[in-house]
């Protein structure tokens, strides 16, 4: 027999349950109408004065609908079932990838620890080594931070705190500090197009969406990284088209890229660090700044493009007027965004 | 000694990839750093090494594949798999694949170093025994202990260099009885209080590639509460 907990071993199952509820149904039927001749029969012989009062529909009608809640049941069974084996299948692909996300820096830190105490090292390989933990112990933080993030967003415990921006002036910052960030060259990243509207977001939930989405595009390149960054205004929305010279993304894995613990494997990825969390954080982010995340992309080796959709500041407050503190007057908001930026 | 050894690092993380050439290089070996499973192979049909140090999770072409795909050019090349997926079937796959060693992340550097010299020791150790004697006969069985390849009466198959270092063991001391301490002392150059059990699963497979009925051995005999004896007769 198959593997208890495959895939394979449950469809066996959902066919046999489902064999199994046609005979009982099969059963059943032939029960019921050969017992009600046998009854129609001994009724007329035992009292033909009788009068025998029609098939009893109910009894018939009412095990077939028992029969078929039956099989109803099992197919809402089955179907949830299979929604917990992709779970657990993710979760397991996320423990996988945590643990190897955790042991390689500690790995990396321990030996240094190790290699320090144990033989004399050059003053400018020690320096070199104390960097390599260092730079260790920031990937063993944000991993951490990261998954403490996760948790919160979903329990809806993070609350943001938002500002009216003016989007130009916002995004050239945050970009300015990816770039510092990721030790990336200046022309690295350009952004065209200017838009003259303002959005209400939370400035540092936003540092993590673009530092995601930049991780990302180096980690999934092969090329020195391109990143263009498109703005526009659309009826009420900034549309940000955030655009990378990596690898692509396979068009049937577009709508999947967004969902909790989930990763690409394949012979083509330059890059197998990653906890499947980085772009569901960015989806919740956006989500809870009252816009939308797409991804787009031609295909492999085709870069890929990441459109945000923010709803631009007057809609958005007639929008979530109930959610957000408002009612502050717009010149001291504005006052309050130039002290910010 | 050391410094005639060559080693292939292939180590995806640069942080500890740079901390383990500095060791392995201040311990007297050369090492070639290869960050990706795909760089892995390639330097390894352009050049000569003496071992392979090889993670698993590897961009491009997984460990698993690498030691496979070394192991088909090269029989007798040690494998070191080092890799945080420390579970039972991952080393079982490693092993099964033909790697020599597996030691999980994190790991201690001397546990390491050791763990390299042991596999160096062994591989020389072989390698003179195999010069000594290159091939060797018994019962239908005919074993070439330098491409490791075996005809067997029904098949040919190629044998792990663990495999072949026990059957060249046991086949120098026919005849004699063998204690499971002694095979781990001479052939893993391991401590033998750790683990006898492993080598009772080589001397199963042995029998099942050599003796025409494993459950009734005629060649690699077991010796209650000893150890083993191998007898061509």
């Amino acid at each position: 027999m198959k593997k208890r907990g495959s895939f394979f071993y449950h469809i066996t199952v959902f066919v046999v349950s489902q064999l199994a509820w046609l005979a009982l149904l099969g059963i059943w039927i032939y029960w019921y109408v050969s017992n009600y001749i046998i009854f129609k029969n001994v009724g007329e012989k035992l009292s033909p004065g009788i009068i025998y009062n029609g098939t009893k529909v109910f009894p018939f009608v009412g095990g077939i609908v028992l029969l078929v809640s039956i099989a109803f049941g099992m197919s809402l069974i089955f179907r949830h079932l299979n929604v917990q084996l992709r779970l657990n299948k993710l979760y397991d692909n996320f423990i996988a990838n945590i643990t190897h996300e955790l042991k390689s820096p500690l790995s990396s830190i321990q030996l240094y620890l190790e290699t320090l105490n144990s033989r004399p090292v050059p003053a400018e390989k020690q320096k070199e080594f104390i960097n390599m933990m260092m730079k260790d112990a920031g990937r063993l933080k944000n991993l951490i931070n990261s998954i403490l993030e996760i948790s919160a967003l979903e329990q809806k415990k993070i609350v943001h705190d938002y500002q009216i921006y003016p989007v130009d002036r916002l995004l050239q910052d945050l970009i300015q500090g990816v770039i510092e960030q990721f030790n990336l060259p200046q022309n690295s990243i350009k952004i065209e197009g200017r838009v003259d509207c303002e959005c209400m977001v939370d400035k540092n939930a936003i540092k993590i969406v673009l530092n995601n989405l930049t991780d990302n595009a180096i980690k999934y390149s092969i090329k020195p990284i391109r990143i263009c960054i498109k703005l526009k205004t659309l009826f009420s929305k900034v549309v940000i088209d955030f655009s990378d010279n990596g690898i692509g993304i396979p068009s049937s894995e577009l709508k999947n890229i967004f969902s909790k613990f989930y990763r690409i494997y394949g012979a083509n990825i330059p890059n197998v660090k990653g906890t499947g969390l980085g772009l569901y954080s960015v989806k919740e982010i956006i989500r809870s700044h009252g816009g939308k995340i797409t991804a787009l992309s031609e295909g492999i080796d085709m870069g890929s493009t990441f459109r945000i959709e923010l709803p631009v500041y007057n809609e958005f407050i007639r929008k979530f007027k109930k959610s957000f503190p408002v009612n502050i007057k717009k010149k001291e908001l504005i006052e309050k965004t130039e002290n910010n930026i | 000694m050391n410094g005639e050894n060559k080693i292939l690092l292939v180590e995806d993380e640069e942080t500890l990839a740079v901390g383990l050439e500095f060791n392995l290089t201040e311990e007297g070996y050369s090492v070639v750093w290869a960050k990706d499973g795909k760089v892995a192979l390639v330097l390894f049909y352009a050049q000569e090494f003496d071992l392979i140090i090889l993670d698993i999770m590897l961009p491009y072409v997984n460990g698993f594949e690498v030691a496979k795909k070394v192991r088909e050019k090269s029989p007798q090349m040690p494998i070191l798999i080092l890799s945080a997926r420390s579970g039972v079937e991952d080393r079982v796959k490693g092993l099964e694949l033909g790697a020599d060693d597996y030691l999980a992340k994190p790991f201690h550097l001397q546990e390491l170093l050791l763990r390299i010299k042991g596999m160096l020791k062994r591989k020389m150790w072989y390698k003179n025994a195999a010069s000594i004697q290159p091939a060797y006969s018994f019962g239908n069985n005919k074993i070439n202990f330098e491409n490791l390849e075996c005809f067997t009466k029904d098949s040919q198959i190629r044998l792990t260099q663990q495999e072949a270092m026990v059957l060249k063991y046991l086949i120098d001391n026919e005849g004699k009885i063998v204690s499971r301490k002694e095979l781990i002392e001479n052939v893993w150059h391991m401590n033998p209080d750790i683990e006898t059990r492993t080598v009772d699963n080589f001397i199963v497979r042995l029998r099942k590639y050599f003796e025409p009925d494993p459950s009734n051995p005629v060649y690699f005999k077991s010796i209650r509460g000893t150890g083993y004896m191998f007898n061509a007769k």
